[in-house]
């Protein structure tokens, strides 16, 4: 829509709605996180802290294994995302890129996996990883992530290699190269950057991951983050200044990383981005 | 030389590329599926020791029809689809309409989009929760600040606000990727059809209504499918911020099942009741896959 332009107020305001929608709740969990506990039952409730403290990440560490949450997270995420774009790359490829018949069906099916309500899989899966003697492992979270991530990465990754111009390859091979030589020398390098969207795509969708890595891997040594930090609270008590730092140790990864690679971000999201 | 590309073992390394990602799909959704609709007909529970599964016909359907419990979540699943779904559309949309503003620097309206797109579902739950908090959160103070109300409401403490927060917090989480998919779609729009009805004497609210909106259709409904298929799954944002309560009154399907799974370990009934949000999910995703064929 045009609105006057000119309007430099009307921008500044549209921008400060916008940054203050995002932000807001990220910024008043820090703001939480560096309270005491004794300004915390103030009332009226502060705003800025009053008396700055670091006590709360101290204790988020100490309260709860919180590094071992986050290494698990770590673990987990790179995992299902080295093996998603592993996967999803080798698909990818086919349909791009070879003579196949079913393209469109194949592609359809790998996105139509993603149409199912992960809690009616949940069900199965458990009772599968149960009999397998899997839960409480990596594997138990960064197969089905793998699969969560398989349409997006596919989709990504396949509009991707279709930019490549055929004749590149074509040319290597005539150059003497295998088509694995042709697809390893040329594909994967001017591939490079779609992969690492989708790579971005995968980490994000693997690291935000809620209800299987509360069911799947439930004892406290192999917690993801979203896992351990709800579970921060007790039966009765809710020690929000700490789960506020907790928190905010969390998110701060993401946020780096996805304010690096905020274009890549949204030309992933929109280009096979269908995610909620 | 050309020869090389029409080679037939290039069939047998694109299946073979393929195999994979296939024989993913099936160990982690195709044999689930057909294990879940097995498992819907036994009296199947892991706890105590074990025992085999005894055989029940329809026993579990029959009770799921007449499990107070399973319309409860059902009901409660359908209000949070009907009521966020909108909500998020109408809320992604002022965003992005916002966002499209032309900045000279885009990236702080840009991150400002991706970090709630970014956030877990869970920790936007936390972090809400933490907001309705009826003595020390955020959205009481500003309620007393703008002198609307003196006593603080009990927000996570009585049904209808419970469920009223609960909607607001989805409705933030999920509008920022609705704004981010629809603020592409407002880039692709020519500008040179704005300047055409401008010229035609369009007013702005015209001008929305009869080039924005037709013009950015492709990108709701594509926004709209996705938010639903997810908005019928709902589970981390109840879970973390009232654990379905008080009651059950925030419960949702996805949080019944978990339950009735992982926590009381009873497999046959919850894959019964895996089957029904399944149907669910099955009736509303094809309705609207059916008015997406109609729109194509």
């Amino acid at each position: 829509m045009n609105w006057s332009w000119s309007s430099m107020q009307l921008r500044v305001i549209a921008a400060g709605l916008v940054v203050i929608n995002g932000f807001f709740p990220a910024v008043w969990i820090l703001f939480t996180s560096l309270k005491s506990e004794t300004e915390l039952v103030q009332k009226p409730i502060t705003w800025w802290p009053q008396n700055v403290t670091l006590q709360n990440y101290v204790q988020a560490f100490t309260d709860q294994p919180l590094l071992r949450y986050l290494s698990n997270s770590l673990i987990v995420a790179l995992g299902a995302t080295a093996l998603s774009l592993l996967v999803s790359a080798c698909a990818a490829y086919a349909i791009a890129r070879l003579n196949l018949k079913y393209r469109q069906v194949i592609l359809t099916t790998i996105i139509a996996s993603s149409m199912f309500p992960l809690v009616t899989l949940l069900v199965p899966i458990f009772e599968t990883f149960r009999a397998m003697d899997l839960l409480n492992t990596y594997t138990a979270l960064i197969l089905p992530y793998v699969v969560l991530n398989l349409p997006v990465c596919t989709l990504v990754l396949v509009s991707f290699f279709q930019s490549i111009p055929k004749d590149l390859e074509n040319a290597a091979m005539i150059d003497g190269c295998t088509r694995m030589g042709a697809l390893w020398r040329i594909v994967v390098p001017l591939a490079a950057p779609g992969v690492f969207t989708a790579g971005i795509l995968a980490f994000v969708n693997a690291w935000d991951e809620f209800l299987l890595a509360l069911s799947l891997n439930s004892s406290a040594s192999m917690r993801t983050l979203p896992v351990g930090i709800s579970l921060y609270q007790g039966e009765f008590t809710f020690p929000w200044p700490i789960i506020s730092a907790a928190l905010i140790v969390a998110i701060v990864p993401i946020a780096v990383l996805i304010a690096v690679f905020q274009e890549r971000v949204v030309g992933g999201l929109t280009q096979g981005g269908l995610k909620g | 030389m050309l020869s090389k590309l029409r080679d037939p073992s290039e069939k047998a390394l694109a299946w073979l590329l393929l195999a994979p990602a296939f024989i993913l799909i099936g160990l982690i959704v195709v044999y689930p599926i057909g294990k879940l609709i097995y498992n819907s007909f036994f009296d199947l529970r892991l706890s105590g020791g074990g025992g085999g599964a005894l055989f029940l016909g329809l026993q579990n359907y029959a009770d799921v029809i007449k499990d107070a419990d399973f319309w409860n979540a059902t009901k409660n699943t359908l209000l949070i689809t009907l009521i966020t779904v909108p909500g998020a559309l109408v809320m992604g949309l002022g965003l992005a309409l916002l966002a499209n503003l032309p900045f000279r620097r885009k990236w702080p309206v840009r991150l400002s989009l991706l970090l709630p797109w970014a956030l877990p579902l869970s920790f936007a739950g936390l972090i809400f929760a933490w907001f309705f908090h009826t003595e020390y959160g955020v959205v009481n103070d500003i309620v007393r600040r703008l002198g609307l109300q003196t006593e603080p409401t009990m927000w996570l403490l009585r049904p209808n606000w419970a469920f009223t927060a609960i909607c607001l917090t989805i409705i933030w989480k999920t509008s920022s990727f609705m704004a981010l998919i629809l603020l592409a779609g407002l880039q692709m729009i020519p500008k040179s059809l704005y300047e055409a009805a401008e010229v035609d004497g369009a007013n702005k609210w015209q001008q929305f209504w009869q080039i924005t909106i037709p013009m950015l259709m492709p990108s709701i409904i594509v926004a709209l499918i996705f938010r639903t298929i997810t908005a019928l799954q709902t589970f981390d944002i109840p879970y973390t911020m009232t654990r379905g309560g008080p009651g059950n009154t925030t419960e949702t399907l996805a949080m019944l099942i978990h339950k009735t799974t992982i926590e009381y370990l009873d497999v046959g009934y919850g894959s019964t009741l895996a089957v029904g949000m399944f149907l669910l999910s099955i009736v509303v995703t094809s309705f609207y896959l059916h008015r997406v064929g109609r729109n194509a």
